[in-house]
């Protein structure tokens, strides 16, 4: 091994390390008592506590009003990312079929709507949503949820994307082979797209269990909270002075939040990356 | 545009209604609304409104607290894509490099992508725990009071840490991606042309990574002005007295929680021009400098 | 199915829905921001109030802090949502009384219909924040809390000191002993409600124009006073001397420090000493809030902090009788003492609190009566609180300024004439939006 080597894998050590550690300490600190936290900090190695700590916050009802679990949320954050993910790939799977193989009017005016929703993601139009979002009485509910997460093109352009990269032959033959425009899609295009359709559904799964601001405004039950959000909420009544503070169980709630995501990932790895930079192209 | 297409077809309409529909009701009526209520002054109940022109945008403008975290913005945003950028770019050249363990890398270095803002936030707020936290402990070892609770620097430290840390998976993959993505035969001449790898790197590889480097610049700016959102609320929310505060977490707070309907629609609609106009000139000004 | 069991599931509907009309019971909504123990001792009185009475059911919920429950609140109204009752709190009593038509005066619910309403009942210092300038409640306040000081007795005894401080000169000569024996003197855990507004209240100092605002939105601010900038320039001294912490702004992160037996003594409220005698392992007392000799003689009464209930505008008149029918059962004594029992919070009526007397309660537990007796100390013109717009920006003005000054970015001038500037252009907006 030359120097150059050497030098390679320690920075390469490094930077694992420095991505890895926090939460490895994380998960650690969460095995341990809270006594033992408070008196020696953040732990490196696992302490005897695993199972009675995760059993308390997944099954004994935390938070404010005590009427919420750790897998009440996790349902919730699963709920929320499975709904946005596939109700993304489908919906922007249609649009942008429409836009690549359809010559209509308003296919070059709506692709730029489209676009343009790319550029100002909800955090600028919070306060407004919220209100539409009351006024039709979808506060609180999955559907409230869901479905204005669903108004940004990302889906739609990663598949226009990947639509003009079929090569013409295809669509000649089937025209050749008298298939109608709905036929060509189910038949040929939606199978083709498989790869794309796993990679897509992988990232925007990850996108919506990890959403934040808008599942924030707008539940108000403590029932719905998503695990994402819940774990604020819950980390600042461990915090309310006065009690011992818990922090074995913030950062064990910070694993459960993670888990499921990192878990899609890394088993999905392969096509989260190829879905990630085909669209990129 | 696609050389065969279907034409005269209900198809097309049909297809892309839902899309449309959903656009229409969930951004495009909530932006005009946002755009019409930055002109009134309103009640917080919505029982009398006055229309005022822009003195909302000049209130805003003007506004120290405004100013304060529009410069904010800038220079966090600058500094956390620089910074995870090149980190990025680092690991992804050794990762491209070494072949020993190079997907065990290649997964401990990409996993963090999947995390989210506010659960990195809350592990980074833990950690700089004074009670608790080892990171705080240990910047405080240096002889130099570190609190991020009560100096703006450490707090904004805290803050640009853990965003940086977040970011360096996305960039990662997708900088990787793009080195493993140059054909053999450039390499190969390269290493026959120039035999300081350094030099190598800097006329030949990085201008070939250029479209994916300004791919990721839009991303990660973008990045640095909305998601980091959620690290922010859940560390320093903004304090110590607005130092933390992004120009989108200003308009959570007026609207949010001071119930200031016209102030915070007329920040969210300059904020909207801001990332238009940022938008625009890196597509107009920076890709041109880009050879494909 | 066949005709014979449609007509017997027909029958049964139509039967079971009639029983249930006949049982209806009208539901009163009720939104709060009181969570953790609070939040159970809430469900305890909604479940109390629906027991004693068969017309009206109260169904509490849990809207999140303060800040959320008027968010959602006011998203509710306009969605033409709103709940019977909502919890808000003093930042946000001036932009709920100043929609006009967003609520019905407590006071005039309780007029027309449970029989009556006499604003002397209340304890003083509770009766006029949420009151309009003729005296007239609007909200009708429900947890109410007034700053005190707590002080650990095991510090003072090791140090050898005789009691708390009445003073800050007094804090002030008490400081270095305490410093020498590893202690900071103090913490507190909210500085524009301690240090500004009942610093104004304690020494009798009008803290706006148009007599505290109540008056009028056509209003400025007076905290950019000698006194004030006076104390502040103090706590800074304080703050370099090691005699004074600040934990940051959350406020169970300077109770922590108190807790945590790092400072001897923290300012809290009233309410905090039921959380303390679990938390802390160490004997501490209360004592009323100090104040500057140099300033004033003789101190007044300080003013509530904490919430108030509102009854939301736009229901009907059956829900609004059982709002007026529920709040009256609030009031009763018997009510106010479980309340004040079980959470700290003040009860509001002089009935209760003479309940409380008669029980022997501070006999057993003084601390509890501190709260009450600095709310009734002498009271002056300007004990009354205060009504001021767009206060929740307000504070987050101070709360950067008084930063600034503890960190020494700003000196006390220049962060006390910003905290006019701002202040006083939020008053401007809030003045023209609801004029």
């Amino acid at each position: 091994m030359n120097k150059h080597t050497v030098i390679t894998h320690f920075i390469l050590i490094i930077g694992a390390l420095f991505m890895t550690l926090p939460v490895w300490v994380a998960f650690m600190t969460s095995t341990h008592a809270p006594e033992t936290i408070m008196r020696e900090g953040l732990q490196f190695w696992p302490g005897g506590h695993f199972l009675e700590t995760y059993n308390e916050v997944l099954f004994e009802p935390g938070g404010v009003m005590k009427k919420v679990t750790a897998l009440g949320m996790m349902k919730n954050s699963l709920i929320l990312g499975i709904g946005f993910s596939v109700g993304k790939v489908i919906i922007s799977m249609f649009a942008a079929y429409a836009i690549v193989y359809f010559r209509f009017r308003m296919a070059n005016f709506l692709f730029w709507i489209i676009f343009m929703t790319l550029l100002l993601p909800l955090e600028v139009r919070i306060i407004p949503s919220y209100k539409v979002v009351a006024d039709l009485g979808l506060l609180d509910t999955h559907t409230g949820l869901i479905v204005p997460l669903i108004a940004s093109a990302t889906g739609t352009f990663f598949f226009r994307q990947f639509f003009r990269s079929v090569p013409d032959e295809i669509l000649e033959a089937a025209r050749l082979d008298g298939a109608s425009a709905w036929r060509f899609f189910i038949d040929i295009l939606v199978p083709l797209s498989k790869t794309m359709i796993a990679a897509i559904l992988i990232i925007m799964f990850v996108v919506g269990w990890n959403q934040y601001l808008w599942p924030l405004i707008m539940t108000t039950k403590e029932e719905n909270y998503t695990l994402v959000i819940g774990i604020k909420q819950i980390y600042q009544v461990l915090n309310e002075g006065g009690e011992l503070p818990q922090f074995q169980k913030a950062f064990a709630l910070t694993i459960l939040a993670t888990l499921p995501p990192v878990l899609v990932v890394l088993v999905f790895q392969k096509w989260f990356v190829k879905g990630l930079v085909e669209s990129e192209k | 545009m696609k050389r065969v297409q279907f034409e005269h077809s209900p198809i097309p309409y049909l297809f892309v209604a839902p899309q449309l529909l959903i656009i229409a009701i969930f951004f495009l009526w909530p932006a005009g609304q946002a755009v019409y209520q930055s002109f009134l002054l309103e009640d917080a109940f919505g029982l009398s409104s006055q229309f005022v022109w822009f003195r909302n945008y000049s209130d805003t403008i003007f506004n120290e607290g405004w100013l304060q975290s529009a410069w904010f913005t800038a220079i966090f945003s600058s500094l956390v894509t620089l910074l995870s950028l090149g980190l990025a770019l680092l690991l992804a050249v050794k990762a491209n490099e070494v072949i020993r363990g190079a997907s065990t890398y290649k997964t401990l270095l990409m996993w963090a992508y999947a995390i989210a803002p506010p659960v990195a936030g809350l592990m980074g707020n833990l950690m700089f725990n004074p009670l608790i936290g080892d990171l705080y402990h240990f910047m405080n070892s240096f002889g130099y009071d570190f609190d991020h609770k009560l100096h703006e620097t450490d707090a904004a430290f805290v803050v640009i840490l853990i965003s940086v840390w977040k970011q360096v998976s996305v960039n990662f993959i997708f900088f990787l991606s793009g080195l493993q993505g140059i054909p053999k035969s450039v390499t190969e001449a390269a290493t026959m042309d120039c035999k300081s790898p350094t030099r190598r790197f800097w006329t030949i590889t990085f201008p070939l990574l250029a479209p994916t480097t300004f791919f990721l610049m839009v991303t990660n700016i973008t990045y640095a002005f909305f998601e980091t959102f959620g690290i922010i609320d859940t560390t320093t929310q903004g304090a110590p007295g607005g130092a933390t505060t992004t120009l989108v977490y200003k308009v959570f707070q007026d609207g949010f929680r001071g119930a200031d309907v016209g102030g915070s629609s007329a920040q969210s609609v300059v904020l909207m021009l801001i990332v238009l106009i940022l938008t625009v000139i890196q597509f107009r000004f920076i890709e041109r400098k880009i050879h494909y | 199915m066949n005709l014979f069991k449609k007509l017997a599931v027909g029958a049964v509907t139509s039967m079971s829905l009639m029983a249930s009309a006949a049982y209806a019971q009208v539901e009163i909504q009720w939104w709060h921001a009181m969570g953790g123990r609070l939040g159970e001792v809430v469900e305890e009185i909604a479940t109390k109030y629906n027991a004693s009475q068969s017309e009206y059911v109260v169904v509490p919920t849990y809207k999140g802090g303060y800040e959320d429950t008027m968010t959602a609140g006011i998203a509710a109204f306009r969605a033409k949502q709103q709940p019977n009752i909502i919890q808000i709190f003093d930042a946000g009593a001036a932009t709920i009384i100043y929609s006009k038509g967003a609520v019905v005066p407590v006071a005039d619910l309780l007029e027309k219909y449970a029989g009556g309403f006499d604003s002397t009942d209340y304890i003083e210092g509770v009766r006029y924040f949420y009151a309009d300038s003729d005296g007239k409640m609007i909200g009708m306040p429900f947890n109410s809390s007034t700053p005190l000081l707590y002080y650990n007795k095991d510090i003072f005894a090791k140090v050898g000191l005789d009691g708390p401080p009445a003073t800050w000169e007094e804090l002030e000569a008490m400081a270095p002993k305490l410093k020498e024996a590893g202690y900071q003197a103090l913490a507190q855990s909210h500085s524009p409600w301690i240090w500004a507004e009942n610093f104004m209240s304690r020494h009798n100092l009008p803290l706006a124009t148009a007599n505290n605002g109540y008056d009028s939105t056509d209003v400025k601010i007076l905290y950019n006073t000698p006194e004030l900038r006076m104390h502040w320039t103090k706590v800074k001294e304080w703050l370099d001397k090691g005699w004074y912490g600040y934990y940051g702004r959350g406020w169970g992160d300077n109770q922590d420090a108190f807790v945590q037996q790092k400072v001897a003594m923290w300012l809290g409220s009233s309410g905090s000493f039921g959380g303390l005698t679990k938390s802390a392992e160490f004997k501490f007392g209360a004592a009323y809030l100090p104040y500057w000799k140099s300033v004033v003689d003789e101190p007044t009464s300080t003013f509530i902090g904490g919430a108030a209930l509102f009854a939301m505008a736009g229901k009907s008149e059956e829900e609004n009788k059982g709002v007026a029918d529920f709040l009256k059962f609030l009031t009763n004594p018997e009510m106010q003492y479980f309340w004040h029992r079980e959470t700290g919070y003040v009860p509001i009526t002089n009935a209760a609190y003479e309940m409380a007397k008669a029980d022997g309660y501070y006999d057993s537990t003084p601390d509890a009566e501190i709260g009450i007796l600095q709310l009734t100390q002498k009271s002056g013109e300007w004990t009354k609180g205060y009504r001021l717009g767009f206060y929740v920006q307000i504070r987050e003005v101070m709360y950067k300024n008084f930063e600034d000054i503890l960190s020494g970015k700003a000196s006390v001038e220049d962060a006390f004439a910003a905290i006019e500037k701002d202040g006083n252009a939020l008053l401007a907006r809030f003045h023209d939006t609801y004029k």
